[in-house]
């Protein structure tokens, strides 16, 4: 018992009351001082919530250096990818799409789509923005619009129809393979005005006749949507919670001039916070919307405390400045201690890699410390301010309340009976459920899908869901192939063409001209080809061998550069994409080589037997040339980088569940292993369904280490504020215990585990350990006190419990409003905190009786030896 | 798509290629002194315009290179050798565009009898594939191997196809504007070119869409006189949505070779006539 020895030696008992002493002289000597500057701190902070900006892109949920985050981004800016909205048409009555008003209607909103602001135009995918290649005559070759115009008559919509289903970039991507829908793939320019184009979009359908029905999906329209419905849950949520949590104080003291200083706690609490957050620059994320509400319940948590003491002991006629003075002194170190293990538990989301999660800890850490100083310094000015009719007043409403007493005080004492009584059971029940639960844990789905945000019913998720059945998927993954000997090739080449660019034959002007493009770290043999070709026109016969020589180098470069125009890798890409439909997720992929070998066979036969890759190198470069002679010789460029040293292949996922997902890489890294990539070839991921699967990982673990560490810092708080070990480790027992509980009910219930739900270990932790701490604290005083263990107890159940009772119920039922929320992870979080604040004050005062019964002979040995 | 298509097929000269492909390699022409500008109409001024870049001399051979630059700079270059010859005067012409790089196309010939009042014959020869394949009279604001530039710009967009208006005269330009009669062949709403007076090229043609953006300009970077007959040697087309562009140069420039007619044939599209490609 070494370490107890050295934390009894600790004055912190006397440095912490001297502290508190001092709060509380000058909150009660200047009660209008402290008015005054919570109100000026209040209302200046309030002004900079004006400058509110939200954001919803999951994206961020990664910092901005994260690899995985800076590769995407790469791969959006070389192959020139847009965010995109998809908007899907299907066929009301007609069994297909193919019918002349469907299409006349697809064309029209195609039409009004590219005069949208925010639209990139030229990257509009529609029936009526592709290029139909076909063979026309004999031997004659055609490049044309496929739907130029609206179809006038049957036949030809039908035309438009056998034309399109010829085309293996069509086919499940712009025209369901069952014909009876299609799509208008819309490019943007800032994913951030998704919301406001989609509201645009759903404008000019209303305008079209009713042929088709519409549907518009895509994930920044998903993450828009989500941030739109975000403030307006703000609006609802926040202000139901802070009725909710005035009701039930309300009922509790039965004083609205009293409950109005909690009141007035919270919402101090939560404007400064909001506003600070804000005024520092922080985008208000889906994390850090939730601030108000989780702040409001626990902001009032301190107060319920002094307040419950004080109506308990202000008897009419005393100083209510006394009382409160003694209340507040009596009640100080919990309430810091607990003030600072919530926080702690908060803080502890900054450890978590995740920079939205981040925010929220350290400001909702940051309001609970803030709740603590405000309680202490306007709480105690509030009540000595208050009228002493309004306290007879109160007095008298709680004395005819506690004659009939309410049901918490009637029936906590009986508890308390059960509890000692059957504490062996008690312990027994616990052991099982936790190896219950611990099972539980291993059987835990980690999965989450930004669409699964929304309700069932939302009109998104419909989309959503219809569209995934028509077509092969509307979620996005890449999987890009780079050529790495390219680094190698390009500074062999380089390496030559300085030497032969410092040649004595060349004339010191040409040798200028050349060094001056060489001295670019990152030269391409296109760039030095320019200028030694621009320089041959002008050579002597001397100079010229020289630059022939360079011009050859850098021509062979440019050709040995070409990795994804050999016919081998192409065929290696082109085995994988077979191999990625067998998944069972991916829906269909799209590649350079499907571009390739539709190009091949339309220049040939038009016959299936030439939908093949070209024999050679040259063959594929002359194919590809063909297939920039079309309206859009731009779209290559989305499959492969100019210098053909990098390709993408375009994943379209039929689920966005990150779990999938996660299953698409498993395939993918198993068919490289049987199937080695060709040499100096690697690949990598990209699209949002990958970086969903990142952040979901990070998060997973992070929030591991969070709660791990936030578990030992709080546990070394608890120890030193009891000065014991054994109490320590008793005031974690009953939040390990609700901890274990819960993700043991995800485990068995089979909810994914998900954002909201990862981040809620961390603050079950912080919150449910203040239930232990005033149990424990309040035990030893009374035990002090009496010297008896059973007159502890039934003083326990008294007004302890009944303030711990309150508190859960304060927090508790502050969450509820958030069932109310239009979006899930806000129902979660609401739903699943609820339960934990009930659970887990029932386990504080049921398990720590029994237990306190089982271990009284080391507990209580001081004091009864 | 058939109606629309027909009347592309009308060319009695182009105005957008003059900067272009053919301004480089045409003939001289008179320019006509003794007629007072100010009588001039707009599309007399337009005839005018495409006969002094677009038909002249008898024939004429360029080494010509695109730079096609991205929108994140990437280039990547096409270099090839342009032949021409004039069947009649303002009237049939032929083209053989052979390419040379990059060397994995070197070999693609691309072949256009020009008829105008009638459709264009075009053709193509792979050599990697080896077939030589014959190209739909279709649309042709499609894109010429990759570049800003179309296939109209390079075998010619009828002044018949569009309404001439003169904006604006000044000391140095003309400044036209120009309607398209079918709007729906085409992807601008209208175009502006600016003359010069006194050679009667155009310098700049710029495009806008239905909503009066400018698209799609075309700038005459560098004109040079070539066998007393001033020539651009250097135009750029830009995308002015995302900033990409092509740069088009044209080196060692000659008229009136006298080059055979039996060099425009299907036949020799396997063959490329070396004694017209050898520029020593």
């Amino acid at each position: 018992m070494s370490i107890e020895y050295y934390i009894k030696q600790l004055k912190v008992t006397g440095t912490i009351s001297r502290m508190s002493e001092r709060l509380i002289n000058f909150s009660l000597s200047r009660p209008v001082l402290v008015y005054w500057l919570l109100l000026v701190l209040t209302i200046a902070a309030g002004a900079l919530i004006v400058n509110i900006e939200v954001d919803t892109d999951p994206e961020n949920m990664l910092s901005p250096d994260e690899p995985a985050r800076v590769f995407h981004n790469q791969v959006k800016s070389d192959f020139m990818l847009s965010d995109i909205i998809v908007v899907g048409a299907v066929a009301r009555e007609q069994k297909s799409i193919f019918n002349q008003k469907s299409l006349a209607d697809l064309k029209r909103l195609s039409d009004s789509i590219l005069k949208l602001e925010g639209v990139k135009t030229e990257d509009v995918n529609s029936l009526s923005t592709i290029d139909n290649i076909e063979q026309a005559d004999q031997g004659t070759i055609r490049f044309e619009w496929m739907m130029p115009e609206e179809p006038v008559s049957e036949s030809q919509a039908q035309s438009i129809g056998n034309k399109s289903l010829r085309l293996p970039f069509v086919v499940n991507s712009l025209v369901s393979g069952d014909q009876k829908a299609a799509t208008i793939y819309v490019p943007i320019l800032d994913k951030n005005e998704s919301y406001r184009i989609a509201q645009d979009i759903r404008g000019e359908v209303a305008k079209l006749s009713n042929s088709n029905d519409y549907y518009i999906t895509g994930l920044p329209v998903a993450e828009d949507t989500f941030g739109f419905e975000m403030f307006v849950q703000m609006g609802i949520s926040a202000p139901l919670a802070a009725a909710v949590i005035y009701l039930l104080m309300l009922y509790f003291f039965r004083s609205a001039s009293l409950v109005a200083a909690p009141m007035v706690v919270a919402m101090s609490c939560v404007i400064i916070i909001m506003g600070a957050m804000i005024g520092l620059g922080y985008t208000v994320h889906i994390m850090s919307s939730m601030i108000p509400i989780f702040l409001m319940p626990i902001a009032v948590v301190d107060s319920v405390h002094v307040m419950s003491e004080f109506a308990d002991r202000y008897k009419p006629g005393e100083r209510a400045e006394k009382v409160i003075r003694e209340v507040t002194g009596h009640l100080f170190q919990p309430m810091l201690f607990t003030s600072v293990t919530s926080a702690a538990g908060f803080f502890s989301l900054a450890i978590t890699p995740i920079p939205p999660v981040q925010i929220f800890g350290v400001f909702v850490g940051c309001g609970i410390l803030l709740a603590f100083l405000v309680t202490i310094f306007f709480v105690p000015a509030y009540v000595s301010r208050m009228s002493e009719s309004a306290l007879v007043n109160m007095q008298s409403k709680l004395h005819s309340g506690n004659e009939s007493k309410s049901l918490i005080a009637k029936t906590l004492p009986s508890w308390g009976r059960f509890s000692v009584k059957n504490s062996k059971l008690i312990v027994l029940f616990c052991s099982v459920t936790v190896i219950v639960s611990v099972y539980g844990i291993f059987k835990i789905q980690i999965n989450d899908n930004p669409v699964r945000w929304f309700k069932q019913n939302h009109e998104i998720r419909i989309a959503d869901r219809i569209l995934n059945q028509h077509f092969a998927g509307t979620y996005d993954a890449h999987l890009v192939f780079d050529f790495e000997e390219k680094k190698r090739l390009q500074e062999s080449w380089s390496e030559s063409i300085k030497q032969l660019a410092n040649s004595t034959s060349l004339d010191t002007e040409t040798v200028k001209r050349l060094n001056e493009v060489l001295k670019n770290i990152l030269v391409s043999p296109h760039q030095v080809l320019a200028v030694a070709d621009d320089l041959a026109f002008e050579a002597t016969e001397k100079e010229m061998h020289i630059l022939e020589k360079i011009i050859l180098e850098s021509e062979k470069a440019i050709v040995g550069l070409k990795k994804f125009t050999e016919p081998e890798m192409l065929a290696y890409i082109e085995k994988l994409q077979a191999y990625l439909l067998t998944s069972g997720y991916v829906g269909k992929s799209n590649s350079v080589v499907d571009l390739i070998k539709t190009v091949n066979r339309e220049l040939r036969s038009g016959d299936d037997r030439d939908f093949i890759i070209p024999d050679s190198q040259a063959a594929v470069a002359q194919t590809l040339l063909q297939f920039q002679s079309s309206h859009r010789p731009q779209d290559l460029w989305h499959f492969v980088t100019p210098d053909y040293t990098s390709s993408l292949v375009w994943l379209q996922l039929t689920s966005g569940d990150n779990q999938h997902m996660a299953q698409v890489v498993e395939t993918v890294n198993q068919y490289i292993v049987d199937h080695p990539l060709p040499s100096g070839v690697s690949v990598n991921w990209a699209g949002k369904a990958y970086l969903n699967l990142i952040w979901q990982d990070k998060m997973v673990s992070g929030m591991a280490d969070s709660l791990m560490s936030a578990f030992v810092i709080v546990l070394v708080m608890m120890i030193f504020l009891f000065r014991s070990v054994i109490y320590g480790l008793l005031a974690m027992l009953p939040l390990s215990i609700t901890i274990v509980f819960m993700y043991g009910m995800i485990g068995w219930t089979g909810k994914y585990y998900d954002m909201p739900i990862a981040v809620l270990s961390a603050l079950t932790l912080g919150l449910s350990v203040d239930f232990a701490i005033h149990f424990i604290e309040r035990t030893r005083t009374y035990y002090q006190q009496t010297g008896s263990w059973n007159e502890t107890l039934s003083l326990m159940f008294k007004e302890p419990a009944t303030a711990i009772s309150r508190n859960a119920l304060v927090i508790a039922l502050g969450f509820t409003p958030l069932l109310l929320a239009p979006l899930v992870p806000y129902i979660t979080v609401g739903a699943f905190l609820a339960t934990i604040m009930a659970v887990s004050a029932m386990v504080t005062i049921i398990v720590l009786p029994a237990s306190f019964n089982l271990l009284k002979v080391f507990l209580f040995k001081t004091k009864a030896s | 798509m058939t109606s629309q298509k027909i009347s592309t097929l009308k060319y009695l000269s182009s105005l957008k290629f003059l900067l272009v492909l053919v301004g480089c390699i045409s003939s001289p022409i008179l320019f006509a002194k003794n007629i007072n500008d100010d009588e001039l109409t707009a599309d007399e001024i337009v005839v005018k315009a495409s006969l002094a870049s677009y038909y002249g001399g008898n024939d004429g051979r360029t080494m010509a290179r695109m730079k096609i630059v991205d929108a994140n700079g990437r280039t990547q270059l096409r270099q090839f050798t342009i032949l021409r010859k004039d069947v009649e005067e303002g009237g049939k012409q032929k083209f053989l565009v052979v390419f040379s790089r990059p060397t994995d196309v070197a070999g693609t010939v691309f072949m256009v009898h020009k008829k105008p009042g009638s459709q264009d014959d075009r053709w193509l020869y792979l050599p990697a594939l080896d077939l030589v394949k014959r190209i739909s009279a279709g649309d042709k604001r499609t894109s010429f191997v990759g570049a800003h530039y179309f296939y109209e710009d390079v075998s010619g967009r009828s002044p018949d196809e569009d309404k001439h208006e003169l904006v604006m005269e000044s000391e140095a330009f003309y400044q036209m504007r120009h309607t398209p009669k079918e709007p729906t062949s085409v992807e601008f709403s209208y175009y502006l070119t600016w003359i010069d007076k006194k050679t009667f090229l155009p310098v700049k043609i710029q495009y806008f869409d239905a909503s009066n953006k400018a698209t799609r300009l075309i700038e005459a970077v560098e004109t040079i006189n070539v066998q007393g007959i001033p020539t651009v040697v250097r135009a750029k087309v830009s995308n002015l949505t995302d900033g990409s562009y092509t740069l088009m140069e044209f080196k060692k420039m000659t008229y009136d070779l006298g080059i055979d007619e039996d060099v425009f044939t299907e036949s020799a599209l396997r063959n490329p006539p070396k004694k017209w490609l050898d520029f020593n």
